[in-house]
Order: structure tokens, then C-alpha cells, then sequence
């Protein structure tokens, strides 16, 4: 049997705490994500990909031809779709088969600040997200020959609909103690979200109440930002829908900040 | 990456940076811990000290409340009354800190699946602040001393469940804090690493480490605690050295007895004291006095054809903790 290395005991107690300390637990995270995810990494990419340019192609066999403004909102939706999807409904159910194995009492155990946990978790949805986006944009850029004028405002137009998405879905995942109901209520809004969102459609089609409602609600407003940085003139009041995104982040955050430090 | 010292090295000044070992003591003060609306008591009053060194054995059945206080020393809970401190440190007030200082391996297996063993335990020594090199010497080492490997590059999925519990207990140990608590750490190990971890165990107690085990394994425990508590029903029922606990049965003497498979508990002499049965193993407790008598009596009982065997020796923890709690622990069913 090998001797053992000295455990290096005595320069543990001072508690580690700030920046460096934030950066290296967050770097350590993502490692963990990123392996953790490993087997299912590829599939989940592969999915959303596939979900993103299926939404667009699957439109296209029900409506063989649309006028080009229609089009360009179809395939901006399906994209805004693909990049809520998986943090408001794929994530809570990656931190609801944690309870279910008995794992996750054990990755809050580890020794991270939480927010640096939570930045890990939305930086492993960005990954799985964001190829479903790309490929929604290709499948209706091929599809429906939409032309799309990119612009910078796409990735703070992005990152805030991630933001806030997955950390909605992270805050929720965490609050519902029983995994089963985390399964459930995910399910609930994935429907939600692909019914009865104003994204992939105007708010008008909706009945007005439903419509009101989306005013005060992030996803359309998800949705008016990502468009606006990649179609001109598809949305309007882009500022407006900035700022209820923004509160909502906040709000996100801080009930995500709550969850995470509560202690029953 | 930053060495351990370069880190530690803006942190003079916290309360804990230069004290001396001597002073890092577990201490857990009338902890209690209530749910519905405090009608139920998970833990009722707990008061646990554990010096550096130690390894300390927290044994009671299943629902006992163990895994409660657990919780409560990593900041998963927050006790309703009472204090837990660790050195200087609050950890009921400072639950980041309590979570950089005490390591954790739970009984539910570790979520690996997607890891190969030794990049498991990298990251977690990562997560737990360990260089990366320091943390690859130390993991090398372990790995080597349980003697794992032939598994160090096979996937989660791949392993055996023992060989799962040996990685999970490297990833805790790899870069320990100042208590390491370990919940059921040798299930589903076979035997000969069993004894390989309790040497890494005591070594990481004559490292400096407080060692918090977790068990109902009451007869794996009696070889490998300094001391012990024994809860039940959220009550601390017995706290001590095996030796000391064991103490009120000096008189006593344990005689066992191997039942034929299907038989009934026979009808048990005056000179039983207590008695419990746990799969085929009846196991009594008698006067020393008696054991002429017992051994008589046990003979009687192979030669009717209701026991294989016997066995007469001193009274055991085992003992100690049926009578206290009136169960048999998790060890019996293993005889």
C-alpha cells in the first residue's frame, strides 16, 4: 500500500470568500456540469437543434407558403422558443432527477457560493440552448428564405432571455420540494409556452385577456428583443419589453437568491 | 490555478487562519429540531462535542434523526434552537462556511454516471479549493490505498456499487475540511476494502480531521470509534467510548444462538435477561453466573434440532444498543 500525502490540513480554516474565490468555484462548477451532463450533453443539443428546425419545417408542411413578414416571425419565434425551452423546462427537470437519485443534497453540500453554482447551471443551459436557436434560423433561413440583418443588440437580447428563463426555471425547480411536482409543473409550461405564448404569433390572435396578461408576462417580451436584433422592424417598443425583461431578471434573481439560501 | 497558501494568503485576519489544532472542536449545543409546526421532534435536545482526531461514531436506527442533524451541521437545515460551532466558527449563522469546512459523503450514492472515477475526484478536489496537483498526488495515493486502480478511468455507469462507494468517499477525502462526515460510507464495500477504508479513516483522524460517521452498522463501529452517541427518536439516548457504554454489562455475558432455518423462537429460560432475533440469529444476554447453565441450555436446543450453533463471549455494543433503542442493528443480519 502507498504511504499517504500529508492532507495539507492546516492551511484549510480561513474561509474562502470573494472574487477569486467566486471565479475559481464557478470554473470548478461548470467542470462538473459540463462531465455531469456528459452522456445526455449531445442528446439534449441534438434535440433542441432538432426541436428548433422542426417547429420551423413542421409550420412549413401546415402552411406551404407565407407572406414574408409572417415567415419571419414564425422562424424568430421558433428560435425564442428553442432558447426558453430549456432553461424554463429542461433544466427544472435536470434538478428534479437530482432529488429522484439522492444526489442533490450532495451538490449543496459542496462548498460554492450558490450564485456561482446557479451561474455554472446557466452557462450549461446556454450550451444546450443555443444550438437550438441556430438551427430554427438555418431550418427558416433555408426553408422560407428569410433574410436576417443580425445585429450586436443579439446578445444582450440573448443572454437577458436566458438569464431570466433559466433562472425562473432553476428558482422553481428548487421551491417545489417533491420532484414529481417539478415534472408536472414543467410540463404545464411547456405548454404554455408553445400554445399559448404570443411568440410565435401576435399577441392580437389571442383572446384579450390572454393578450393583457402576455404584457406583464417575460415571454413575449423574450421574444421582442431576440426578433428585433435579428429582423428589422418586427417588433416595436423593444425598450419597453428591455425593461419588463429587466425587472423580471431582477425578480428572478432574487427569488432564485432566496431559494438558494433558504434553509427549511 | 492558485496553490492552497496563495489563496488562503488574503484571508489573514479571519478568526480561523492561524489557530491552532488543538482548538478546532465540533460542537453541537442542545440542537433541536422540530417540524409541524413543532409538534414533531426530528432532534430533540442534541449535544455532541468531537475534537480533532476523533473519530466519532453517531449510531441509531433508521428515522432515528442522524441524517437531521447532518443536515443541520452543513447548513441543509437550520436547527429551530440550539448552536453548532466548529473552532471559531457559527455554523448555524454561516452556513457557506460550514459547508467550506465540513465535507460530506451521503448514503445515497454519488451522482457519477457521466464520470470517470478519477475526474470525479479532481473536480471535487477543485470544488473544495485543492490545487490541482496537490489534489492528483493525494488522489493517486488514495485510489492506490483502496486499492481501486483498475476502475480509475471506467465510468460511473460501469461500476460496481462498492467500487461507486470507494470513489465517492476519495471525492470527500480528497481534500477534507476540518470534519469529514461520512454516512453509511462501507455500504456495498467488500470486506477486504472495508478494512482498507477504516485505515484511511483513522489516518485522516491522526491527519487532524474530526471523523463524524454515520451508521446502524453498530458492530462495524464498536472496532472503529473513539467515542459514540446513540440516538433514537431525535433523542440522545447513550454517549461515550464503546468501552464505557459497555460498562453497565460487566456481569454480563452474550450467548447466541444460530436457529435452524424456519423455526420458531423457542420458549427462553428464567435466566434470559433480554433476547433479540435478527434473520436466524437469536441473540441473549445472561448473567455470567449463568453461563454453565446457558451453555446447557443452547446444547439442548442443537440437539432437538432447533439451533446449528451456539456462541457464548462478552457483551458487545450490539448489546448495548438493542437494549437502548430495541432494535437490532443493520451488523446482526449480517452474522
Amino acid at each position: 500500500m502507498t504511504a499517504q500525502a500529508s492532507v495539507t490540513i492546516g492551511v484549510l480554516p480561513a474561509k474562502r470568500q470573494g472574487l477569486t474565490h467566486w471565479l475559481w468555484s464557478y470554473g470548478a462548477m461548470l467542470r462538473w456540469e459540463l462531465a455531469n451532463t456528459r452522456l445526455i450533453l449531445p442528446l439534449l443539443v441534438l434535440a433542441q437543434a432538432l426541436s428548433g428546425a422542426g417547429l420551423v419545417l413542421g409550420f412549413g408542411l401546415l402552411m406551404p407558403s407565407l407572406p414574408a413578414y409572417v415567415a419571419a416571425y414564425l422562424v424568430t419565434g421558433a428560435a425564442v422558443v428553442s432558447l426558453i425551452m430549456v432553461g424554463a423546462a429542461v433544466g427544472p427537470q435536470l434538478v428534479a432527477q437530482q432529488k429522484m437519485e439522492g444526489s442533490y443534497d450532495f451538490m449543496w453540500s459542496l462548498p460554492v457560493p450558490r450564485s456561482a453554482a446557479a451561474a455554472a447551471w446557466v452557462t450549461l443551459n446556454t450550451v444546450i440552448a443555443v444550438p437550438g436557436m441556430l438551427a430554427a434560423l438555418l431550418a427558416g433561413a433555408v426553408r422560407y428564405h428569410v433574410s436576417l440583418d443580425i445585429n450586436p443588440m443579439v446578445i444582450p437580447a440573448v443572454l437577458i432571455t436566458l438569464v431570466s428563463g433559466t433562472l425562473l426555471g432553476y428558482a422553481l425547480s428548487h421551491a417545489i420540494s417533491k420532484p414529481e411536482v417539478t415534472f408536472l409543473v414543467s410540463q404545464v409550461l411547456i405548454f404554455v409556452i408553445f400554445g399559448f405564448s404570443p411568440i410565435a404569433y401576435p399577441a392580437e390572435n389571442l383572446p384579450a385577456w390572454l393578450a393583457t396578461t402576455h404584457r406583464y408576462l417575460p415571454f413575449v417580451h423574450m421574444a421582442d428583443v431576440v426578433r428585433s436584433s435579428l429582423v428589422d422592424g418586427l417588433a416595436t417598443d423593444v425598450g419597453h419589453s428591455y425593461l419588463v425583461l429587466g425587472i423580471w431578471s431582477v425578480a428572478a434573481t432574487a427569488v432564485t437568491a432566496v431559494v438558494l439560501r433558504r434553509r427549511k | 490555478m492558485l496553490s492552497q497558501t496563495e489563496r488562503g494568503a488574503h484571508m489573514i485576519g479571519d478568526p480561523g487562519h492561524q489557530l491552532p489544532d488543538g482548538q478546532w472542536s465540533f460542537r453541537a449545543t442542545d440542537v433541536t429540531k422540530t417540524y409541524d409546526s413543532g409538534e414533531t421532534f426530528a432532534n430533540d435536545g442534541i449535544s455532541i462535542e468531537v475534537h480533532p482526531g476523533e473519530v466519532y461514531g453517531l449510531l441509531g436506527p433508521n428515522g432515528a434523526g442522524k441524517t437531521t442533524l447532518v443536515k443541520q451541521v452543513i447548513g441543509l437545515l437550520k436547527p429551530t434552537s440550539g448552536s453548532i460551532t466548529l473552532g471559531p466558527y457559527d455554523l448555524v449563522d454561516d452556513p457557506d462556511v460550514a459547508r467550506q469546512l465540513c465535507s460530506y459523503l451521503p448514503q445515497a450514492q454519488m451522482p457519477i454516471d457521466s464520470f470517470k472515477a478519477h475526474e470525479a475526484i479532481a473536480i471535487s478536489g477543485a470544488i473544495r479549493g485543492g490545487s490541482r496537483d496537490a489534489v492528483r498526488r493525494r488522489a493517486d495515493d488514495l485510489i492506490a490505498a483502496l486499492e481501486i486502480e483498475e476502475w480509475r478511468d471506467t465510468l460511473g455507469t460501469k461500476m460496481s456499487g462498492g467500487v461507486r462507494r470507494l470513489v465517492g468517499f476519495i471525492m470527500t477525502t480528497v481534500w477534507p475540511g476540518r470534519v469529514v462526515i461520512l454516512d453509511e460510507p462501507t455500504n456495498d464495500v467488500d470486506p477486504l476494502r472495508r478494512r482498507l477504508m477504516w485505515q484511511q479513516i483513522r489516518k485522516l483522524a491522526h491527519d487532524g480531521v474530526a471523523v463524524f460517521l454515520v451508521t446502524h452498522n453498530v458492530m462495524e463501529a464498536e472496532k472503529s470509534v473513539d467515542r459514540l452517541a446513540i440516538i433514537d427518536e431525535g433523542n440522545l439516548i447513550a454517549a461515550g467510548t464503546p468501552s464505557s457504554l459497555k460498562s453497565n454489562g460487566r456481569h454480563h455475558v452474550r450467548l447466541q444462538l444460530m436457529l435452524s432455518p424456519g423455526v420458531e423462537t423457542p420458549p427462553l429460560p428464567e435466566f434470559v435477561i433480554r433476547d433479540t432475533r435478527a434473520g436466524n440469529n437469536l441473540i441473549t444476554v445472561i448473567d455470567e453466573s449463568a453461563a454453565a447453565t446457558g451453555i446447557a441450555w443452547a446444547r439442548n436446543q442443537m440437539a432437538v434440532g432447533i439451533a446449528d450453533e451456539y456462541a457464548l463471549g462478552a457483551i458487545t455494543l450490539e448489546d448495548v444498543y438493542v437494549r437502548l433503542t430495541g432494535h437490532a442493528s443493520a451488523a446482526e443480519f449480517d452474522l
